[in-house]
């Protein structure tokens, strides 16, 4: 044959594939869920959850054993801090413990008796702090708060103490260095500045991998009644041309959705967002692609509709924690590190995070958009595989013994 | 019971019919526990690489490098000579943070100018950025600490006393029931029973939705007798037992196998794991009930098993959330799995503190199943919506 008389036909068919792929998606309510719902809605509902930012006014309870002015004047100083909230004096630790126990306090801080006589005396006092360790941030705003509290007490205590001590002509009243702390990135040091860059990326990887997988798992089981023929589909174009035409009509439709969760929703909720537009946007183009063929190759599961939700919302949370937003990847032993180097959002969100929060540019995160391209390649391979695959298997098994459709009920096309 | 045996040997024969039951019930929930506890093995994350910018090159500013190499949660990957090349490590994501010693540091400290010790932490990753930043605090203190000692000794005062100067107020830490502050203790337990929500969630559809679908529902109905109570427990009670089993197997890998802390007592939790199971399968059929056709029910409670993630506080506290979001995690029955593994398990409470998420898990099971008859309804004219 005419090498490109070939090459004509097969980007006929690939128009035509994306035609049909288009017409099939949008008149599937299911998969317009999918596609257009989940990707508008998630990323509000997420960042509304974690919007607060930091936790704030925590309740702690006192067991001042002290009852001085100088341990009320420690409690007094403590509740200062945004992160604490004092809740209760009580009378001892077993009180105190049982307030904990039911929930109202997350902290107990125990003043000893001698407190402010090891103050007066020159000596260290030590004050012991019981924290809740169910949520760890609940702890770290706690510590942070009580780490403050330390210095401060050093600045009003340290300086009369010098002249008591005779040290005076060091001429050391206040500490000879000072620190400055800066937090890149995520400046407000917030939960939801930290965690929706990250989030938005798998909602665009998940929701069009979950809707690919649904509409894959329709035409299984139209071809499955229709032996072997998906007849909303063009049947005699070449896999590859019909791989590549399904990926490429996903990503058109995701790139408004793209727009919208990268370039909007930063815009609305005031999360950082100090990346170019013409960086994260040119960078997210491959995990469309890649996310496309991902899909269509674990399609290779998705025998028909419903089984689709049974083996993919999980990998949800997987890929999540795959993505070292919770736990850092150079933390990861080699085999979990190497899993997540093949799912394309992983990729997508430690990029996205670098262009986004740290502004970072194309060229240096060229290690994650070369990666996607890569497992774009990868995965329009397998995805090619698993379609002809599918062809061959559904033309010979016509109806398996699983899916008994006589006398069937009435089935109604949603339109 | 009429009906009562044969529904339930109807259900078991058609679980043993489809190999998509035996991996959502058994082997995803039991895969992804293998996964976190191997994934979070570690306990806290140590090594996060960061790099240090030494515009001093002195004695001093050598010896607060060594200091922040001696820092467990952090490691001087880098050593860098500008701050520019620092940041630019961080946007390449090499590094997740950086400390800056100025110039002249060591004169200008010991000539009593005060420089600035300045450190920069990425926090776009949370776990790196705080344990990036608590290590530069505490060499940034310790420094500072280290100098007031050396002026002041020099200066005639009680080695002995000084001490005390520095730091006249110490806050002794008790971090309860995770002392060693690892993640994989507070994480685990919740994300794997969320995941085990997730499946009951799905698999309780999609076991009554595609009798609806197959149009094999009247005859459901029928083998009970046309009840649709008895049709339910004998369709549910099945894999009640096995996620149940699931569920249990879960706890003897965490606390068996793992090691994981146990202050209270593990056979309150198994109740609990078990009457979890139960809610959850109410909460399914509820959703199922309204909208019985499998399209809107699976997509409907995939994105609710999904959101309960976030939703129950695992990780962000719902104390914290907006009021109006934070209800819904009352909705949840992983919620109260929660509560109970912190209160019971975890910190050893008496079980009286946590007695009405008990009640709460046991009333979903009658909540739930309100709406059946609407449910039944559908069944005997099965319709299905593609």
């Amino acid at each position: 044959m005419n090498p490109f008389k070939y090459i004509g036909r097969w980007f006929g068919k690939l128009g035509e594939v994306f035609a049909r792929e288009f017409s099939i998606v949008t008149h599937d309510a299911g998969a317009m869920l999918f596609f257009i719902g989940l990707p508008l809605l998630y990323p509000i509902v997420y960042t509304l959850i974690y919007n607060p930012e930091v936790v704030r006014q925590l309740p702690v309870a006192v067991v001042d054993n002290s009852r001085t002015p100088e341990s009320r004047e420690l409690v007094r100083a403590a509740s200062a801090a945004p992160a604490v909230q004092i809740f209760s004096y009580d009378a001892n630790l077993a009180d105190a413990k049982a307030r904990m126990a039911s929930g109202d306090v997350f902290a107990i801080m125990e003043i000893p008796s001698d407190y402010a006589k090891k103050l007066a005396s020159g000596e260290q006092a030590t004050v012991p702090m019981y924290f809740d360790m169910s949520l760890l941030l609940r702890y770290r705003a706690l510590l942070g708060a009580m780490t403050d509290l330390q210095m401060k007490v050093m600045q009003d205590v340290t300086a009369a103490r010098v002249e008591t001590i005779g040290a005076s002509g060091s001429g050391m009243t206040s500490l000879p260095v000072k620190s400055e702390s800066n937090f890149m990135g995520d400046t407000s040091d917030g939960f939801a500045s930290f965690v929706i860059p990250g989030i938005v990326i798998l909602i665009l990887q998940q929701s069009m991998v979950l809707g690919v997988m649904l509409i894959e798992g329709s035409s299984r089981e139209r071809r499955r009644r229709n032996g072997g023929i998906d007849p909303k589909m063009t049947d005699n174009a070449p896999a590859s041309s019909l791989v590549l035409g399904k990926a490429l009509c996903y990503t058109v439709i995701y790139i408004p959705m793209a727009l919208y969760i990268l370039a909007l929703i930063p815009r609305f909720f005031n999360l950082p967002h100090i990346g170019e537009p013409a960086d994260y946007l040119l960078f997210i183009f491959p995990l469309l692609l890649a996310s496309a063929f991902f899909g269509q190759t674990l399609s290779f599961f998705a025998k028909e509709r419903e089984s689709t939700f049974m083996i993919a919302v999980f990998t949800s949370v997987v890929f999540l924690f795959l993505s070292g937003l919770t736990w850092p990847r150079y933390a990861m032993s080699d085999f979990w590190r190497f899993c997540g180097d093949l799912v394309p959002g992983v990729w997508g969100i430690e990029g996205f995070i670098r262009i986004n929060s740290n502004a970072a540019t194309l060229s240096e995160s060229a290690r994650p958009f070369l990666a996607m391209w890569g497992l774009a390649a990868l995965y329009f391979i397998t995805a090619w595989i698993v379609m002809a695959y599918i062809r061959k298997e559904s033309r010979t098994r016509r109806v398996p013994a699983d899916t008994p459709n006589t006398d069937g009920p009435s089935v109604q096309e949603a339109r | 019971m009429i009906g009562l045996k044969a529904s339930l040997l109807r259900e078991v024969r058609r679980l043993g019919s489809r190999k998509m039951y035996i991996c959502a019930m058994v082997l995803v929930p039991v895969l992804c526990a293998l996964f976190f506890v191997s994934l979070l093995e570690p306990g806290l994350p140590l090594k996060t690489p960061v790099a240090v910018v030494d515009l001093d090159h002195s004695s001093m500013s050598r010896k607060v490098t060594r200091t922040l190499d001696a820092i467990e949660t952090i490691d001087v990957s880098r050593r860098l000579e500008s701050y520019d090349k620092a940041v630019d490590a961080v946007r390449r994501g090499e590094i997740f943070g950086f400390f800056v010693i100025p110039p002249d540091f060591e004169s200008d400290a010991l000539g009593q100018r005060t420089p600035t010790l300045e450190y920069y932490s990425n926090m776009t990753y949370f776990v790196p950025g705080t344990l990036t930043f608590k290590g530069f605090k505490t060499v940034a203190v310790t420094t500072a600490g280290g100098l007031v000692t050396a002026t002041l000794v020099s200066a005639g005062a009680d080695p002995a006393m000084v001490g005390s100067l520095i730091q006249p107020m110490t806050i002794q830490e008790h971090p309860l029931a995770n002392p060693w502050l690892s993640y994989s203790i507070y994480l685990c337990p919740s994300f794997i029973y969320g995941v085990l929500a997730l499946m009951i969630f799905l698999t309780t559809a999609f076991a009554i939705t595609m009798e609806i679908k197959k149009g094999t529902s009247p005859e459901w109905i029928a083998t009970a007798h046309g009840r649709i109570s008895v049709a339910l427990a004998g369709k549910l009670l099945p894999h009640t037992a096995i996620f149940s089993i699931v569920g249990i197997s879960i706890m003897s890998l965490l606390w068996e196998y793992c090691h994981f802390p146990v202050s209270g007592s593990l056979w309150w939790f198994a109740l609990a794991v078990v009457l979890f199971v139960m809610a959850c399968q109410a909460f399914a059929l509820f959703i199922v009930s309204i909208l019985p056709n499998p399209r809107l029910s699976f997509s409907i409670l995939a994105l609710t098993g999904i959101l309960s993630f976030s939703l129950t506080g695992f990780s962000f506290p719902v104390q914290s959330m907006y009021g109006a979001l934070a209800i819904f995690s009352y909705a949840l029955p992983v919620r109260y799995l929660f509560l109970i593994y912190v209160s019971d398990v975890l910190n050893g409470w008496p079980i009286y503190y946590v007695r009405m998420y008990y009640v709460a898990l046991i009333l979903f099971v009658p909540i739930g199943s309100t709406l059946a008859w609407r449910l039944k309804k559908a069944c005997l004219k099965p319709v299905y919506v593609e």
